[in-house]
């Protein structure tokens, strides 16, 4: 999930923060510290996250396009400049386009407002943009909410009380309603200094950025993961199921599954299973980043060398051209497999299904899913040339049952011709001519067409007329029986119009 | 889209008046003549439909498009809606004017076009000749009304689940009502009717358990008079009649007219937007070796284009947008499609595609020759790759079309960068230096766990769901399963799978205890032979452990992995017995040695890990550390070994195992090391004092934590066995 950083530049950043030592900090400095201590929590745990980092005022400018180059983006907070006052809105309409441009409208984004609180005068303020929220034409729409899932935290350099006196608390929640309601604001703690604006990046960190460690387990083999990006919990039906589901810290892994048999599942995010070393229980922020220089490459060549559940796992996948089929939480499960990039590298990769029972189709209800040593016979065949998959639903769909449509007119005349076509090679052509023929006397009596089977029989009894010298003499028997059998069913008598009836062929003594 | 939005239950609601016998007075020329035949025959008269014939037609494709889209309460992806169609009609007998038809139930199993056909037929056309007076689509209208109220089978299962917040359950539901009223006082009356029935309807729900109180209704109703005559009812939005009731009225004319009404319709009412497959190559019938192209347009969920309509690429006026504000005079011609195009590379089933949404599809013109050549094509098997049309630029494939099990997907693919490029290669990470991974050997343990579907009338007497059995295997086939081939010897040697594969299964037969005695007898054959092992020698210098050596860590790993099952079943036992019975012991003393250099290893698992796997942890750990300790050349190529394999010279061979069990010492010199540790080990014994464990041990085991056992009772033993 990519993160945009949109930093206030306005004037008002600049404002001094009254403090007791003897050096003089802006509130500029307090954020850009708070950002530093962001991006350093990220390149040591969270480094596969895509960041760019975004300056506004009334105007804005990206920075740093989507990196993982976390030194850049501490570069370019090290050079920042002051600029007018602060234009949320025409923020955020660059936060649209730089997030589409790059992810498409699809992909779930983080947003990390840093701002000061004082939202801006006059047009182009929040307060303005909220106000004239509804008086907007199609071209001139507010930029919340983003057409990609969003969660928007926003981050004030000012404490809460400071943003009670005025307007700026209710506008932001205002905001943070707008782009859907999941975010967060957060808000310092006490006087404005380092101190407590380490404590506030320290929540939004907590909150958002602490890598997901979890444990896959195959039976008694497991491995200590952790997965990439975090998954999301996820509310199933807002109305019957308010609760959101939570994918759990133990992954077990119930069985096996051949990707043919899978075939391309729809899924609901994806994220990279990276194993980890055991004795790595405490992710200290702090101690982490100092002590991790000297240590890691031993650490990691130590870990390197032992063996890996997930690495025997991940090549036997890819040999096999499997997937394994992984319980996140009840009655929620993903799919583990090995996803290679375009060089040589690859890599164990979860898919999550939708929360349910049954999230595909095919392969019934996963619950209902046993091991292929309790089926009497090996339902993949002693070859592996049968599957038991897809699973058949219990009803065929329409384009697969030969309905009977005749909206078009055309499909009204397909059949007639189908039938008087068959007629024309009788008695060749029997089972073919009452099979059609039946359908046909099916539909008109639900749609009570019977108008039609009248005139089906005329035309049959004209064919009867029309038939050479050299017909075999079944098919004059064959069509005025059937001529006869469409009349009494268009009386609409009960007796000759069951739905469930079927004309049969007349017995005679040529056919035989 | 909710649960239980008013999508969940529809009422249909057909007039059965006598007016309806009235012709469409659209002709369909059934008698198509052929130019050789045309000398001398009159064609037939064509014939026309009646109103009746139209409205069931047209409702019951809606019901096609539905069932085929949402065949369950449930679709794939997104939204789960469980369309219930009542074809509720009014049959008017002159002795009770009252009746109506209800043509299927709430039920899934009546939940099918076959099922309303059949119902319809049995029903047959209006009768003209029945007067008009006596009849009304009101009792229909009641009818609708209270079956809404009726409970279906998801509410149940739903209301069920959640116990005591069942009131989460929420009852809507919409009446799509195809009549031919009579003025716009007349639509108002029905509407006030409807209206009233509800409140009626509520109060009795209040009091009963089988049924449920209507919180939104929506009223569809479809006004529809024969072709060239004027319509004495006029269009209306949707409009709010009471907070319960909300009201639309369309006025179509028979025929094509309202057959794309409906078609709108149901695409309103069911969240469905279209698609037109273009360039379809297909063969033509009389120029076989020609192809030509074709357009084939399917109906689908509308999240299927959710990119589209986000990115502003393609910007359809939702339909239900469109009427209501009011501008419903969109022309039938109009249709808003989104279009893709056919892209040649077939796709392989054996490729993983990044799909983000699947949603089951429906032809609109289902018995025209494209779209049965392309569903029948897609239901053989194949699938096809769809990529947006452009004008320049690289293509771009967004989409794909698959069948699965007999229903046909449209697949979303994502097209977008990924936000996962580029990462870490598995090879660098944890693990990822080791080389030598059983990878055969667990992709065959895969094959062995693959899943497949269980009957769900099928009964387990364990009482567990098959997926929990599932699992169980699982932990029964990795009780003891070394991840490396250095790690293990009797997984590397033919001999021994035929026990390997028998022990992790539940239960074994008499013939499976023989099998495995047998494979045992057949080990000892091959130790009496001194058969070469294929011992990993890794990074060992020298020659490697001696044979009998060997054979000691091949018998010591064969009899931890047996002991981990051996407490199933009696039977298994019995092959832990004859293991144990068959093997040459290493006298005391070599076991001891062994034990004191793994001690520190054992005890930071011991917590974890149960009695059995402590034992088999600490016998990999020490195998390992010997092979560090004991450097030796590298001959560890030898995987397979059988008892054919020449016998090695000049050693004599035992006669009987059983009672033959020379000292380990006697049958070789003592290596440097194992003479240097034995006098280290001893030095330091002296030094302290033994452990009261040790002192007391029987056969080198002592039990810990026994006072646990006697405060808590048996079950100690149990739960230390399944905490992992």
């Amino acid at each position: 999930m990519p993160t945009v950083v949109l930093m206030d530049v306005s004037l008002s950043m600049t404002r001094p923060v009254s403090l007791d030592g003897s050096e003089e900090f802006q509130r500029k400095n307090l954020a850009v510290h708070g950002l530093n201590m962001l991006f350093e929590h990220m390149a040591s745990n969270y480094r596969l996250e895509f960041t760019a980092l975004m300056a506004f005022s009334s105007l804005w400018e990206l920075l740093v396009p989507f990196t993982r180059d976390y030194n850049a983006l501490q570069e370019a907070l090290s050079s920042l400049e002051d600029y007018d006052k602060t234009c949320i809105e025409a923020a955020l309409n660059g936060v649209n386009n730089v997030v589409q441009q790059e992810w498409g409208s699809g992909c779930p984004c983080q947003v990390v407002l840093v701002t000061d609180g004082s939202l801006g005068i006059g047009k182009g303020s929040l307060r303005h943009s909220l106000q004239t929220l509804k008086h907007r034409g199609e071209d001139k729409k507010f930029p919340l909410p983003f057409p990609f899932p969003t969660k928007l935290y926003i981050l004030c350099i000012a404490n809460s009380e400071e943003l009670q006196m005025t307007d700026a608390m209710d506008n932001l929640e205002h905001l943070l309603c707008l782009s859907g309601g999941d975010g967060q604001i957060f808000t310092m703690e006490g006087p404005l200094c380092m101190k407590s604006v380490q404590t506030m990046f320290g929540r939004l960190i907590d909150h958002a950025y602490s890598p997901f460690h979890a444990v896959l387990h195959c039976g008694n083999l497991s491995s200590d993961v952790q997965v990439f990006p975090r998954p999301e919990p996820m509310v199933v039906d807002e109305e019957v199921e308010p609760m959101p589901r939570a994918v759990s810290t133990d992954l077990e892994i119930v069985g096996f599954i051949e990707i043919a048999d899978i075939s391309s599942p729809p899924v609901i995010s994806r994220h990279l299973v990276l194993p980890i070393a055991v004795n790595k229980d405490v992710d200290e922020v702090g101690a982490a980043a100092t002590d991790e220089l000297e240590d890691e490459p031993s650490a990691t060549q130590m870990a390197g060398k032992s063996p890996n559940f997930c690495v025997l796992l991940h090549g036997s996948l890819k040999v096999e051209g499997m997937v394994a089929l992984v319980q996140l939480g009840p009655e929620w499960y993903g799919m583990l497999y090995s996803q290679a990039d375009s060089k040589k590298k690859s890599n164990l990769m979860m898919s999550l299904f939708e929360p349910g029972s049954e999230p595909l189709p095919w392969l019934g209800k996963i619950t209902y899913l046993g091991p292929v040593s309790e089926a009497a016979e090996n339902p993949y065949g002693e070859d592996d040339s049968k599957s038991p998959f897809p699973v058949q639903p219990p009803a065929k769909r329409s384009y697969a049952q030969n309905v009977t449509v005749w909206i078009k007119a055309s499909g009204l005349q397909a059949d007639v011709q189908k039938i008087l076509r068959n007629a024309r090679k009788l008695p060749d052509k029997t089972q073919t001519f009452y099979k059609e023929l039946n359908r046909m006397r099916k539909a008109a009596l639900a749609f009570g067409f019977l108008e039609l089977l009248k005139g089906v029989a005329d035309l049959l009894e004209r064919e009867c007329t029309l038939l050479p010298d050299s017909a075999h003499p079944d098919a004059a028997f064959q069509l005025s029986h059937a001529a006869q059998q469409l009349k009494l069913a268009s009386t609409g008598d009960s007796q000759y119009a069951d739905f469930d009836h079927n004309i049969a062929p007349m017995h005679t003594d040529f056919s035989s | 889209m909710k649960m239980f939005s008013v999508a969940h239950k529809t009422v249909f609601v057909v007039d059965h008046c006598p007016y309806m016998a009235e012709s469409s007075r659209q002709q369909v020329e059934c008698d198509v003549l052929t130019k050789s035949r045309a000398q001398g025959v009159i064609p037939l008269a064509p014939v026309s439909k009646s109103l009746w014939t139209c409205a069931v037609e047209c409702s019951m494709e809606y019901c096609r498009i539905l069932y085929d889209v949402y065949p369950k309460d449930k679709l794939v992806f997104i939204s789960r809606v469980e369309m219930k169609t009542f074809a509720l009609k009014q049959v008017n007998y002159i002795v009770s004017d009252s009746e109506f038809h209800i043509l299927n139930s709430w039920r899934r199993g009546d939940q099918s076009t076959h099922e309303l056909m059949s119902a319809l037929a049995a029903v047959g056309p209006p009768n003209p000749r029945e007067d008009p007076e006596c009849c009304s689509i009101l009792h229909g209208l009641v009818a609708a009304v209270e079956s809404l109220c009726k409970i279906t089978e998801l509410q149940h299962e739903k209301r069920t689940a959640l116990m005591d917040t069942a009131e989460r359950v929420a009852n809507r539901g919409r009446i799509i009502c195809l009549t031919n009223a009579k003025s716009d006082t007349h639509v108002r009356m029905l509407e006030d009717c409807i209206q009233e029935t509800i409140l009626d309807q509520n109060k009795l729900a209040a009091g009963s358990d089988r049924l449920m109180g209507i919180q939104q209704c929506e009223l569809v109703l479809v006004h529809i008079y024969p072709q060239g005559e004027d319509t004495l009812v006029s269009d209306r939005p949707k409009k709010e009649i009471s907070p319960l009731l909300t009201s639309e009225v369309h006025s179509v004319r028979a025929g094509r007219h309202l057959a794309s009404k409906l078609n709108i319709l149901v695409q309103q009412h069911f969240d469905l937007a279209s698609t037109t497959i273009t360039n379809i190559p297909m063969k033509e019938e009389q120029h076989a070796n020609t192809s030509a192209n074709y357009d084939v347009e399917l109906l689908h969920h509308r999240d299927a284009h959710l990119e589209f309509f986000k990115s502003g690429c393609f910007f359809p006026p939702l339909p239900g947008d469109l009427h209501m504000a009011g501008t419903s005079t969109r022309e039938n011609n109009f249709k808003e499609t989104v279009t893709l195009k056919w892209c040649t590379p077939r796709t392989n089933n054996i490729e993983l595609h990044y799909c983000t949404g699947a949603y089951r599809i429906s032809p609109t013109d289902v018995n025209s020759r494209p779209s049965s050549c392309l569903t029948n094509f897609l239901l053989n098997g194949r699938s096809v790759l769809l990529e947006q049309p452009r004008k320049s630029g690289s293509k771009v494939i967004s989409h794909m079309l698959s069948s699965h099990g007999g229903e046909i997907f449209l697949h979303v693919l994502n097209s977008n960068r990924s936000t996962l490029e580029d990462p870490p290669s598995i090879s660098e990470g944890c693990g990822g230096r080791v080389t030598d991974y059983r990878i055969t050997d667990f992709g065959e343990f895969m094959r062995e766990n693959r899943l497949t579907p269980v009957a769900e009338s099928s009964h387990d007497p364990s009482g567990k769901v098959p997926v929990e059995r599932a699992k169980a295997q699982l932990e029964r086939y990795t009780r003891y399963w070394p991840m490396i081939i250095s790690q293990t010897t009797i997984f590397n040697m033919q001999a021994v799978v035929p026990l390997a594969n028998l022990i992790v299964k539940e239960t074994l037969t008499e013939e499976d205890v023989l099998t495995c005695q047998k494979t045992v007898y057949n080990l000892v054959d091959m130790e009496r032979k001194n058969d070469p092992l294929p011992i990993s020698t890794v990074g060992s210098r020298g020659k490697g452990p001696k044979r009998d050596e060997q054979y000691r860590i091949m018998w010591n790993e064969l009899e931890t992995l047996v002991k981990t099952h051996a407490g199933a079943t009696d039977r298994h036992q019995r092959v832990l017995d004859c293991i144990i019975a068959c093997r040459s012991k290493p006298p005391e003393e070599e076991e001891r040695k062994k034990r004191g250099r793994k001690r520190e290893d054992r005890e930071d698992r011991a917590e974890k890990n149960g009695s059995k796997e402590m034992e088999d942890k600490s016998w990999q750990d020490s195998e390992r550390l010997k092979g560090l300790l004991e450097k030796g050349e590298q001959d560890a190529e030898v995987i397979k070994d059988s008892p054919d394999s020449p016998e090695p010279l000049n050693k004599k061979p035992r006669l009987m195992v059983d009672e033959v069990q020379p000292p380990e010492r006697a049958k070789g010199p003592v290596s440097l090391l194992s003479l240097w540790t034995n006098r280290i080990t001893a030095a330091n014994s002296r030094k302290h004092q033994e452990f009261v464990g040790r002192v007391s041990s029987v056969n080198n085991k002592f039990e810990l934590y026994q006072h646990l056992k006697e405060e808590n009772g048996m079950d100690v033993h149990e739960n230390g066995k399944a905490s992992r």
